[in-house]
């Protein structure tokens, strides 16, 4: 964080002495502004790299602790000359885009229905919070009977890890809308969905947004879970399989894309709060 | 951890008074890694039976869920010795150099039940009756590379049909199989007698034929120890393997044989209790314990044939690193080969 103030000491020295007239004050605001300094990321990402390289060619990183990047990205390399590579990500994007799509939204409906009606809250919420500490992994047995070993079984487990943050996240966003803006719809009068609609939905949009980021982690961290029932193909199932066979460099590459993946996302979003959050600036 | 086991030893060490003539300190301390399986108790008998004592060895056994991880935790050195199947995994770390394979345990003998071949009724009804006929059906798997992965193809070999033609359901774990067989998710498995028999008792599941058909002499389950162990302490594996050859005696009079008394016998399974099923009173336990027990190797006696067959097929299935060698894999200076 940068904070250092805009103030220009010669000019604030000149102004006290000309006496009492002429008196700038000098520009106190700004700071606490993030500056982007684009190179700094991959300079950090290609650091750590080179020192596990260098740390696993010289034998200081056991081979059976950690393979060289090297060797994971010859792993990614023979998944991408093999073509396995877009069998398995055009898996787990489906289930991943359907069930956090799916998640999302019933997310929202309900966050939104918590976050306006009395009748709601009181009736889900409680609900909400004995459901959401539920590990999604211990119901996979449960989930098979229920939604097969197919597609559903898969993207039922995600829907229900990326619902309930999201509910969470919209109804603590409505419950933050600034009471003073709603009040003032009301003088103006503004009917209840103009005041839903215009001050509501867009003043709780940025906790929704941050919402969605945690969502779609989990998503990805859930990938791995919901694959453990019967994928053949898809990111988690190959991590999986890598596990299970120990084939470290396979496992670091899997991850790899798993990570590529949830920086994607979060890039998206970034993208999506620039603009549905246009009108704060 | 369990460390019941160690006190058991120190009070046995205190009530005799020959203990104080052979300081505590004398015995080498060695960790076993069991799974809570029948097929995991010839140490256990060995331990409460002081057959490891006998040898000079403190042992403290180290509980697991699954083979896998316990074959990371011996190569690590956390745990000494370790029973389980032959997984890609055990494979590939043997390949890395860091783990063995010493002795045979657990094997498909034709006079003694082995491995049941079950369908689900579902499959059952719609034609499934023998194990040819699971041509184009769903076979549940824990693992890529696990032991059932390794049976559904050499049931596909045997009947003449494409490997590719039976289709594996990878389901991570032994629960999430039968969950998916009873429901009929999945169309048939493989499985010991003792959990076979529980199933096939309920309607949604039956017995379509025997992995003894279709592998030779399988050997289902080996002892394996760390790459260190047997070069730098391989009297100590001597040792441990004297050990666990008694339990293997007592277990296969007492439950596979059933040669023993039957006082003696309850006494081996009230041993066994304390590790398998032991959230169950002895009562419900004794029969699931007795029941379909299978063979283990006399003196751990390894089929190096059968081994052999296994590492061939994970090379042919591009599971394991191609390099691999029996040599590699097997030490066979320890034990009786056939």
């Amino acid at each position: 964080m940068s904070h250092e103030a805009t103030t220009r000491p010669g000019e604030t020295a000149a102004a006290a002495g000309s006496g009492e007239e002429l008196r700038p004050v000098p520009f106190r605001g700004g700071g606490f502004k993030h500056r982007p300094l684009g190179p700094v990321a991959p300079i950090v990402f290609l650091a750590i790299l080179a020192l596990w390289e260098l740390g696993a060619r010289s034998g200081f990183i056991s081979p059976i602790a950690l393979p060289a990047p090297s060797e994971a990205l010859a792993a990614l390399g023979d998944l991408i000359a093999t073509g396995m590579l877009w069998k398995h990500l055009g898996a787990s994007l489906y289930r991943l885009i359907v069930g956090w799509t799916l998640g999302s939204l019933l997310g929202i409906a309900f966050g939104l229905l918590i976050g306006l009606f009395s009748l709601a809250r009181a009736g889900l919420l409680p609900l909400v919070s004995a459901l959401f500490p539920i590990p999604k992994i211990a119901l996979l047995p449960l989930f098979i009977i229920w939604f097969g070993i197919g597609e559903g079984s898969k993207v039922a487990t995600i829907l229900f890890g990326t619902f309930f943050p999201t509910v969470i996240a919209t109804y603590g966003g409505v419950d933050n809308v600034d009471r003073n803006l709603i009040r003032m719809g009301q003088s103006f009068g503004l009917s209840w969905l103009s005041i839903v609609r215009k001050i509501i939905v867009p003043g709780a949009m940025p906790a929704i947004l941050s919402g969605f980021r945690i969502s779609a982690s989990i998503a990805i961290v859930l990938l791995v879970a919901a694959e453990m029932i019967g994928a053949e193909f898809g990111i988690g199932a190959y991590i999986l399989m890598a596990g299970a066979l120990f084939a470290l460099d396979q496992l670091i590459a899997g991850v790899a894309i798993l990570s590529v993946l949830g920086l994607i996302i979060a890039w998206l979003i970034g993208k999506a709060e620039k603009r549905l959050l246009a009108w704060r600036s | 951890m369990f460390t019941i086991s160690r006190r058991l030893l120190g009070v046995l060490a205190l009530s005799g008074a020959a203990a104080l003539a052979t300081p505590a300190s004398a015995a080498d301390k060695i960790n076993i890694g069991i799974l809570s399986l029948v097929s995991h108790s010839p140490s256990i008998i060995a331990q409460a039976r002081g057959y490891f004592a006998d040898q000079d060895l403190d042992v403290e056994f180290v509980s697991f869920q699954a083979a896998q991880p316990m074959a990371v935790a011996i190569a690590s050195g956390d745990v000494d010795f370790g029973m389980t199947a032959i997984s890609g995994g055990l494979i590939s770390l043997a390949d890395k150099g860091v783990v063995k394979i010493i002795g045979g345990a657990l094997q498909e003998t034709p006079e003694i039940d082995g491995q049941k071949i079950l369908a689900s009724k579902a499959a059952f009804d719609d034609g499934v009756k023998t194990p040819a006929d699971l041509k184009g059906r769903s076979f549940g798997i824990t693992t890529t590379g696990s032991s059932f992965h390794y049976m559904a193809h050499k049931i596909a070999d045997k009947e003449g049909f494409d490997r590719s033609e039976i289709k594996v359901k990878p389901l991570q774990k032994v629960p999430a199989v039968i969950a998916s067989l009873k429901s009929g998710q999945i169309d048939a498995w493989s499985i010991v007698p003792n959990i076979a028999g529980a199933l096939t008792s309920g309607p949604e599941v039956v017995e379509i034929g025997r992995i003894s058909d279709y592998i030779d002499n399988y050997q289902v389950t080996t002892v394996f120890t760390s790459t260190a162990n047997v070069t730098d302490k391989p009297d100590l594996v001597k040792r441990f393997l004297a050990g666990v050859s008694n339990g293997i005696a007592d277990y296969n009079a007492a439950l596979v044989d059933k040669t023993m008394s039957e006082e003696e016998t309850a006494e081996i399974v009230a041993m066994i209790h304390k590790y398998v099923y032991s959230d169950q009173p002895i009562e419900k336990a004794d029969p699931r314990i007795r029941a379909g027990a299978m063979r283990i190797n006399e003196n751990a006696a390894l089929s190096v044939a059968s081994v052999e067959d296994q590492l061939e097929w994970f090379k042919s299935e591009n599971l394991v690193p191609e390099g691999v060698t029996m040599e590699k894999l097997v030490d066979t200076s320890f034990v009786e080969t056939r």
